[in-house]
This record gives structure tokens, C-alpha cells and sequence, in this order.
């Protein structure tokens, strides 16, 4: 494994409800993990692309630019480098096909909302560990 | 996705989220508790056990796409009502316990914030009409009637009960007085066929023993007696009979006696359900009032399908704005506390040079002024102490240069008696008016606090919650005076005190009618007194003002509050008046771009020049206030 698993991990919420961003942010900082928040697709895309957070987390469901469209920019913008940041897309929709389609517009992992904490952290920590 | 099923996922979306942020804050309280605190633990795990009910209720109705019949939407609301009650009971119960951290409590409100959401108020519309069910059409009432025969003769029993048994009656029978008191309480028949001669308990004693007990003494009675005297039908009517028939009696007769009986007590038992429904409505109130009202408390009075189970189903969605209203306006003027008690720490204004009332002067024969607590324009405020009342008030001067002619003293006098009937606690109570020296003065409620105006001094531009604070407060209170028919005509941020608690008081109803003169206005501007900046325009124009000034002069407060400064400025008063009559306010949210847009909108409107294009009244401004989130 690689040196940066001995750093605290960055994670950044993407989440438009004031109330999601309170409880996540507070429930993963308990957890250990740095919390970086964007309240919309447009700073959420700008702000993973710094290169400093280890994980998204994104609301799909988001005014203007949505999940979806956040999730194709970040990919777009970061195939020249070859840090890759890892997205989790969360839908309270939860359709089907929603976890294929969050696959193949670039997601590593799908899950839904309400959140089951638990479950999510051991989404965050199984993306965490197959990053390079 | 098609635009049907998408539909279908905002739908999921809206009652999915509160429970999200339900089960969300709950676990992280959970989180927090120390072991072995099942105090607490319990009424948290009935939120998170409530949250998964509700859920699963959810997952149920609103398949991923499945267009849900509108019939199983509603009934997903109805089905969302008891988790929701249980949430919001045991949420209630946890902050009483009022050993929670400032966190936890913080987190309490959020999770009953989310439960408020949880059967979301844009559906209301079509949704909320329960379906009504026909108060009449109850099982228990559609069964047939039960009347128990009583008599000590085998054949009479017999006889009895195959004739009413033929009419399709249920029927029991009792041999003596003592096994009719014991059925009667067992089996709560609908009407009694007494017989009067019976050994040891008789009919008389039974009949007392009925009427006596609050229990039994609604059970019509039909005496059958062979004691034909008119004496005895008189007695049994005295004791609460309700007919007599002698025997032998004719069949027709006791067929048309049973049934009037029972129709008579249908009746009856319907009054009394009514009255117990519109109890529940009276004591849901005073809940209210005591702030333990919990919404659906009234789900079993909403199902009639009267007017008490509309006033029930009104009163209950009120009940619950209500106290989302209080929750909020809780949450806004904590932040308004914080920026009080700031102020103060920056000291009192400046003092003032006019003649005034010295320290320990009586005033009007009964006050002794005790302290100066404030200059203004027209006069100053005075802490007295009230010798007729024994109480401390407060005083305040009007100045004689500030008072017109004869016919303005009266409009003042009669708009001052109208401002005494205003009782609101965001109103400072106005009690007496006097003459001092050649000029005025007037008691009333004192209130130790500070001015918006001093706050807006030495605070600069408040804070966005504070200042939803004090509009929300002076909404209401504008809405109280107006409803007395009373107009302030000179809101300005110095005649709105403030308390240590946050709580706003608006002073000075009706004293702005000292200061008019017939037909004032731009043509006499020198006449105008004191600032024009909180003035609509058609004050300053001298033209009649209704509501809507007060409701302008309230825009001008808030946004003076939220920005900082005054939507006009000028170097003279002249040319401030003709900006006030020429320009468009600015926009707050230009000046502060924290400024929701909901308020910015707001204030835009409540500056209109044309008061056609404000809001229309002060109790409207309110509901924009408490919708902005």
C-alpha cells in the first residue's frame, strides 16, 4: 500500500441540502476523515479537481449542474493527470439501473439514501483501499 | 427516465429526505451517549424505530418506477401520521429533559424539524383531506339495538322477548333488580323494559340506583308496570323514566315506545360525541398554548365528517404551522440575543439638552421620575414609579413644540384610547396620558432593553437571522394594531425596544397624530418632524396612510438592519425627500450579498412607492417573513 494511507483521509461532500451536509460532514469527521464541502455541482467539480481530496462523495440530485454532469467534468478534467479521485454518487431516487448508470458516467460506488452510515463508510473504506 | 417516472422520484425524493435526516441525527445522538444511558437510549431508539416504520411505509407506496395510484399516496400520508406522532413524542420528551447538551438539543430540534417534513405540506392540497369516514356508520352503531327486559315473572320475559326479538332487537333478560344492575354493567344495553314489582330490588330502586350513576344515567328506561295509578307513572317519570306502559300493553304501542326510546338516545349518544369532539378540540388549544400540543393529537376527531372534524383537521394543520412558526422565530432570535448582548457591553447614546423632568420631580401628582432612559425628537423616557399602581413604569414627554392645534390634540387623545386596547406581547402596553407643563405625557409598560437603533449603532448591519427576528416580531405586532384599527405612522428602528430575551416591543402607537398638522406634508417641510426616511411616500405627500405606510416604514427598519444604512441618503432633508419621492430603493442583497433572496424580494416590494404594489397587510408580510427559510 502506498505512504498516503498513513495520512488522515480527505473526503469531499457534494451535497446541496444544508441538513445532509451537516450531519455527513459531522458524522465522517467523528469518523477521522477531513471533510471538504461543496454546495453545488460547479464548486464541487473545481474543487475535486485541486487534486486534494481522496474521495467524493456526490449527491446526484443536485439544481443546475447535477451529479451526473459533476461527475463527467471531474473525469474530463482529470484525464491528463494520473491521480484519479474517487466518486461515490448517492440517489435517494434509487431506480434501476441507476447503480450501472453511475458506473459508467465514472462512479466507483453507488449508494443510496436515506444513508445507511454504516454501509457507506464501508463503501468509502473498500474505494480507499483499490485506489492506487 | 420518463417524465411520469422521474415524477415518481422527486416524489420518493421529498418523503425520503426527512427520514434521511431523521435516522441520520438519531444514530449520531446515539453515538454520543455514554453506556448504560437507556434514559435516553429508549426514546432515541423509538425515533429511529418510528423512521424505519415510516420508511418502510415509503418503500411500499413509491416503487422506483411505478407510477403510484393518487389513492395510495394518500393513504402513505395517513399511514405516515402515527410514526410521525411517535417521533415527535419522543423527540418532545427528550428536550424536556433539559439535561442535554446545547448540541444534542440543537440535533433534537433538527430531527423534529424533519419529522414536521416528514408528510411534506406541499401535498396538503390534495392530500391531506382524509378520507371522511360517516361518524354514523360505525360497526357499533350499525349493530342492532340491545335492550335488557327485566321482570321477575318467566312468561312476561319470554313474551317480551319474542315480540322484540321478531323486530329484530338483540335481547337479555334479568329475573330481579340486583342481576339487572350487573348486566347492565356488563352488557351496556341501549334501553331497559322494567318491571316494577319485583321481590327484594325493585323497580323504583333499580331505576334510582341507574339514574344515580353517571355511567348508567343516559340508558333510556320504559317502565312496564301493573301498577296502572296515575301516582306510580308520575314517580317512575320523576325518577327518570322515560314512559310508562301498564300492563297488560298493547304490542303496537311498546313497538312505537322502543323505537321513539331508541331513536332518543341515538340521538343523545350523538350530542355527546359531538361535545366530547369539540372538547378535544378546546383542550387541543390550550395544549397549544402550553406549547405541548403534538401534532395528529386530534386524528381520531379529524376522521368526522362534521363541522367539528373540519375545525379539527383546520386546527391540527394549523396547530403544526404554528409551531414550526416558533421553532423558527426560537432559532432567529438566538441569533438576535448574541448581537444584543454585544451592544450593550458598547454602552448607552448620547445625551440630549431639552427641559425635562429632574430626577425624584412628581409628574402629573403620581409619578416620581426615577431615571432618564432615553431622548428623542419629541421628548424624553423616564424609569417612575407610579404611586396609585405601586409599580414601575415608564414616562415619556411629548414636547409642547411638538404638539398642534386643538383639532390634532383630539385625533391624538382618541387614536391614543384606540392604542390602549392593543394587548400583544410585542406591543408596549400604552396606560395613561397626562398633561405636564403646558405638554404631554404618557405612561405605559416598561420595558428594559435596548433600541433597534441603538443595536443598528453600534452593531452596524445585523445579522440575516436577527434581522428575521425583529421582522417577524414587528409583523406581528403591526398585525395586532392594525386589527384594532390602530396605524402606527411612525415605525423607525427607535420605537422598537428590544429585551434581554430577544423579545421586540414596538412603542408608541398613536403618538405620531401629535406631530400632524392639517394637509402637512412637502409643502411644509419644515413642519415634518424628525426624520423622513422611514416615511412612505404618500405620508410625505400629506395624503391619508392606511396599513401600508406602517408596512413601508417596516421595510425601511429591516433593510436599514440587514445593510447597514438607509435605502436613501442626502446631504439635506430637501433633498432627501425628493429622493424618497423620485428613486428606486436599492437592492439589499446589492448592499449585503448575504441577503437571501427571498428577503431581498421582500424588502423590494415593501418599498414600493406605490402602496398598491406592496404587500397588503402586516399579518401577509409575516407569512413571507416565516417562509423564507
Amino acid at each position: 500500500m502506498s505512504e498516503t494511507k498513513l495520512t488522515t483521509k480527505r473526503v469531499l461532500l457534494v451535497e446541496d441540502n444544508e441538513m445532509n451536509r451537516d450531519m455527513l460532514s459531522r458524522r465522517l469527521a467523528r469518523r477521522g476523515f477531513e471533510v471538504g464541502i461543496a454546495v453545488d455541482g460547479r464548486s464541487g467539480v473545481d474543487m475535486a479537481l485541486t487534486g486534494e481530496f481522496d474521495v467524493v462523495l456526490m449527491d446526484m440530485n443536485l439544481p443546475e449542474v447535477d451529479g451526473w454532469e459533476a461527475t463527467r467534468l471531474i473525469r474530463a478534467g482529470e484525464k491528463s493527470e494520473r491521480k484519479r479521485v474517487a466518486i461515490i454518487a448517492l440517489t435517494a431516487h434509487a431506480m434501476q439501473g441507476d447503480r450501472e448508470k453511475a458506473l459508467a458516467a465514472g462512479c466507483d460506488e453507488y449508494d443510496t439514501k436515506p444513508v445507511d452510515f454504516e454501509r457507506l463508510l464501508g463503501k468509502i473504506t473498500a474505494v480507499l483501499a483499490a485506489a492506487p | 427516465m420518463s417524465g411520469r417516472t422521474s415524477a415518481v422520484g422527486e416524489l420518493r425524493h421529498t418523503f425520503r429526505t426527512p427520514v434521511n435526516h431523521i435516522v441520520g441525527y438519531t444514530e449520531m445522538l446515539l453515538e454520543d451517549l455514554p453506556a448504560g444511558d437507556e434514559d435516553h437510549r429508549a426514546p432515541l431508539k423509538a425515533i429511529l424505530d418510528a423512521a424505519h416504520d415510516a420508511l418502510a411505509h415509503i418503500s411500499a407506496v413509491l416503487v422506483p418506477s411505478e407510477v403510484p395510484a393518487t389513492d395510495a399516496v394518500r393513504r402513505l400520508y395517513a399511514e405516515l401520521e402515527e410514526p410521525q406522532a411517535r417521533i415527535i413524542r419522543a423527540v418532545t420528551s427528550l428536550m424536556s429533559a433539559h439535561d442535554l447538551g446545547e448540541t444534542a438539543t440543537d440535533d433534537l430540534r433538527r430531527i423534529l424539524h424533519a419529522a414536521e417534513q416528514l408528510r411534506p405540506k406541499v401535498l396538503d392540497a390534495d392530500l391531506t383531506a382524509p378520507p371522511v369516514e360517516e361518524v354514523e356508520a360505525t360497526d357499533e352503531q350499525n349493530r342492532p339495538a340491545r335492550i335488557l327486559v327485566v321482570d321477575d315473572v318467566e312468561d312476561n320475559r319470554q313474551l317480551l322477548r319474542r315480540r322484540l326479538e321478531k323486530q329484530g332487537y338483540e335481547v337479555l333478560t334479568a329475573e330481579d333488580g340486583k342481576q339487572a344492575l350487573a348486566m347492565v354493567e356488563q352488557n351496556a344495553p341501549d334501553l331497559l323494559l322494567l318491571d316494577i314489582m319485583m321481590p327484594e330490588l325493585d323497580g323504583f330502586a333499580v331505576l334510582e340506583r341507574l339514574k344515580g350513576n353517571k355511567s348508567t344515567r343516559d340508558i333510556p328506561v320504559i317502565v312496564i308496570s301493573a301498577l296502572d295509578d296515575v301516582e306510580s307513572a308520575v314517580r317512575c317519570i320523576e325518577q327518570g323514566a322515560e314512559d310508562f306502559l301498564s300492563k297488560p300493553f298493547d304490542p303496537v304501542l311498546l313497538k312505537a315506545r322502543v323505537g321513539s326510546s331508541l331513536a332518543k338516545k341515538r340521538a343523545r349518544d350523538r350530542e355527546r360525541a359531538y361535545l366530547q369532539a369539540a372538547e378535544a378540540v378546546a383542550s387541543a388549544a390550550v395544549a397549544v398554548e402550553a406549547g405541548t400540543y403534538r401534532a395528529g393529537a386530534l386524528a381520531s376527531v379529524s376522521r368526522r365528517s362534521d363541522a367539528v372534524g373540519r375545525l379539527a383537521r383546520v386546527f391540527d394543520a394549523m396547530a403544526s404551522n404554528i409551531r414550526a412558526r416558533e421553532q423558527q422565530l426560537h432559532e432567529r432570535v438566538r441569533a438576535l440575543k448574541v448581537d444584543i448582548a454585544k451592544a450593550r457591553e458598547a454602552g448607552p447614546g448620547a445625551p440630549a439638552a431639552v427641559p425635562l423632568p429632574q430626577t425624584g420631580e412628581r409628574v402629573g401628582g403620581r409619578y416620581e421620575i426615577l431615571a432618564t432612559l432615553g431622548r428623542g425628537g419629541m421628548g424624553a423616557v423616564f424609569r417612575a414609579h407610579d404611586f396609585e399602581l405601586g409599580e414601575e413604569i415608564a414616562l415619556k414627554t411629548l414636547r409642547k413644540e411638538s404638539i398642534g392645534d386643538a383639532a390634532v390634540i383630539e385625533r391624538f387623545k382618541s387614536e391614543i384610547r384606540l392604542a390602549r386596547r392593543i394587548t400583544h406581547r410585542n406591543v408596549v402596553r400604552t396606560h395613561d396620558l397626562g398633561e405636564w407643563e403646558g405638554g404631554y405625557f404618557l405612561t405605559m409598560e416598561l420595558v428594559e432593553g435596548i433600541t433597534v437603533r441603538e443595536l443598528i449603532d453600534t452593531r452596524g448591519k445585523l445579522s440575516v437571522e436577527s434581522v428575521l427576528a425583529i421582522g417577524t416580531q414587528l409583523a406581528d405586532a403591526l398585525a395586532a394594531a392594525h386589527a384594532e384599527g390602530v396605524i402606527h405612522r411612525d415605525v423607525k428602528p427607535h420605537n422598537l425596544l428590544l429585551d434581554a430575551e430577544g423579545v421586540l416591543k414596538v412603542m408608541d402607537f398613536g403618538v405620531a397624530r401629535l406631530s400632524e398638522r392639517g394637509g402637512a406634508g412637502i409643502t411644509e417641510v419644515g413642519l415634518v418632524v424628525g426624520t423622513p426616511a422611514y416615511m412612505p411616500p404618500e405620508q410625505l405627500l400629506g395624503e391619508e396612510v392606511d396599513v401600508r405606510a406602517d408596512l413601508y416604514s417596516a421595510g425601511v427598519v429591516l433593510f436599514e438592519a440587514v445593510t447597514g444604512r438607509l435605502p436613501f441618503v442626502a446631504a439635506s432633508p430637501m433633498a432627501l425627500i425628493a429622493r424618497l419621492l423620485q428613486e428606486e430603493a436599492p437592492r439589499a442583497r446589492a448592499l449585503n450579498p448575504d441577503v437571501p433572496e427571498g428577503l431581498d424580494a421582500l424588502l423590494a416590494q415593501l418599498l414600493s412607492k406605490r402602496r398598491e404594489e406592496r404587500l397588503g397587510s402586516a399579518g401577509e408580510m409575516r407569512d413571507r417573513l416565516a417562509g423564507l427559510a
